[in-house]
């Protein structure tokens, strides 16, 4: 009885402290968290703009023991934002052996464009969606992005052969995104042809759930929100 | 209407009578004499033969015009991209409350877990009998002498909107702009008559759902469709007797 009690009063003390920590923090980040980059060694490049945690400075000089010279200033500038100044800061570029590609191409580390290698480096900056709706070239077409990947496809499955991993990508060249190119064994139609999945000729409204579905699909979601919210 | 004009008219027979009005006369007279007994008065008129469920079987004496315009919907194509409805609207200055053509939208089990959608596109169904005819008091609507399509002269319109009533399929809604109930008339006069083949929703789909064309011709491709061979066609509501002249069927999906 009276160990428990100890044990009680121990643990409040412990969550007290928690607490008084947890606020003493808050009000100490400074409003502008892009300064983080400035400690340099034991933190992360952080852009505030649209990529965050896509580089650790951390896992490359501490962790892997690389000197400042490997990289900087012969594949990237000691500057902030110098390299996507360039304008040529992309996968691209990384294949040709510029900046990341220098080290990153599957030998001395990990490959850029390696199936399961998107995330190491976009764990935060790629929004998944859940459900992309297709508007072009027919309205109310959807696709259930989070249901294909938690049956187990990965980024390089899709990305960037049928579908460019941007948002909106397929329907800007709506002319060449349609069904008889699915039936080709182009876009979805790589998995769907019958034999992978279901064919692309078949089912309609499995993915053609049409503009009445889609209303109803974003209804049902606000519906959920608002009840949550 | 004075009764030496009703002499004029001809007789309408019993030949088209609708069986919801047989069964509704008949409904009525065993009330009046006492012998209605619940739902199970309804057996003496029984369906007898299966034109009653899915309609009259398109044939011959049924095409009374030349040409006979009539849409075939190959059904399970539509996907609900509205794309008709939107050329609809364009080619006929439709309001937003209003429409000709609409794509309804029923779900159905598949398995234990699973569900399809079917749509089902509708429009004004161009019935040789037509029921918002028979009941326009000023003949604003009337069937096109040559297509057979139900036209409309807004002029006469009273907006009495019995018409609206009348109509088995809800093709029909009052245009409050030109004051008078407007309805789809397959774009008689803002594409057929301009030297046009389809109608503006026909050309839109790009599915392909809505075939159009002369059922009076053999070589024409609704004709075809609509006679194939081990197929089932089907019209809806067919137990108004208006005999609508557009079908449905489902086509074979290769799979």
């Amino acid at each position: 009885m009276k160990g428990k009690a100890l044990l009680m009063a121990a643990l409040g003390v412990v969550v007290a402290a928690g607490i008084a920590l947890a606020s003493d923090t808050e009000a100490t980040v400074p409003a502008d968290a892009a300064k983080e980059y400035e400690s340099f060694g034991d933190t992360k490049i952080v852009d505030m703009e649209i990529v965050k945690d896509m580089f650790s400075h951390k896992s490359h000089v501490v962790t892997a023991g690389i000197s400042c010279e490997s990289c900087h200033p012969s594949l990237f500038e000691r500057k902030r934002g110098a390299g996507k100044a360039k304008g040529d800061y992309n996968h691209t570029s990384f294949d040709s052996g510029k900046y990341c590609g220098a080290c990153h191409d599957g030998d001395a580390a990990f490959s850029t464009t390696g199936q399961q290698s998107c995330k190491v480096c976009h764990g935060s900056d790629m929004k998944q969606p859940d459900i992309i709706v297709f508007n072009r070239p027919v309205k109310g077409v959807v696709f259930d992005h989070k249901g294909h990947v938690d049956m187990g496809l990965n980024c390089a499955s899709c990305h960037d052969k049928e579908f460019e991993m941007r948002i909106g990508a397929a329907e800007e060249t709506a002319h060449k995104f349609h069904m008889q190119a699915m039936y080709g064994g182009q876009y979805c139609g790589v998995c769907h042809n019958g034999n992978i999945a279901f064919a692309a000729n078949t089912r309609c409204t499995t993915c053609h759930i049409g503009v009445k579905g889609v209303e109803k699909m974003f209804k049902k979601k606000n519906g959920d929100f608002e009840k949550k919210g | 209407m004075n009764i030496k004009e009703l002499e004029k008219l001809t007789n309408e027979g019993v030949d088209h009578l609708p069986l919801l009005e047989r069964r509704t006369f008949l409904r009525a007279g065993l009330a009046i004499t006492g012998l209605f007994m619940g739902g199970t008065i309804l057996s003496l008129t029984s369906i007898r033969n299966a034109e009653a469920v899915t309609g009259p079987l398109p044939k011959k004496t049924n095409y009374p015009y030349k040409p006979h315009y009539t849409m075939v919907m190959r059904q399970n194509l539509c996907v609900d991209c509205e794309l008709c409805m939107e050329a609809c609207v364009r080619t006929n200055n439709v309001p937003s409350y209003g429409w000709r053509t609409k794509i309804l939208e029923r779900t159905r089990d598949i398995g234990p877990k699973e569900q399809e959608t079917i749509f089902m596109p509708i429009l004004c169904n161009q019935c040789n009998e037509p029921p918002c005819v028979r009941v326009c008091p000023t003949v604003a609507t009337y069937k096109d002498k040559t297509t057979g399509i139900v036209v409309m002269d807004y002029k006469k319109c009273i907006g009495c909107k019995t018409c609206m009533a009348a109509c088995p399929y809800n093709a029909r809604y009052f245009n409050e702009e030109i004051r008078a109930v407007d309805k789809c008339n397959f774009c008689l006069d803002t594409r057929l008559t301009k030297g046009k083949k389809d109608p503006a929703c026909v050309e839109a789909c790009p599915a392909d759902v809505r075939v159009f064309g002369d059922l009076n011709d053999p070589e024409s491709e609704v004709y075809k469709l609509v006679h194939q061979p081990e197929t089932t066609v089907w019209v809806l509501r067919p137990e108004t007797g208006a005999l609508p002249n557009v079908f449905y069927m489902n086509v074979v999906l290769d799979v």
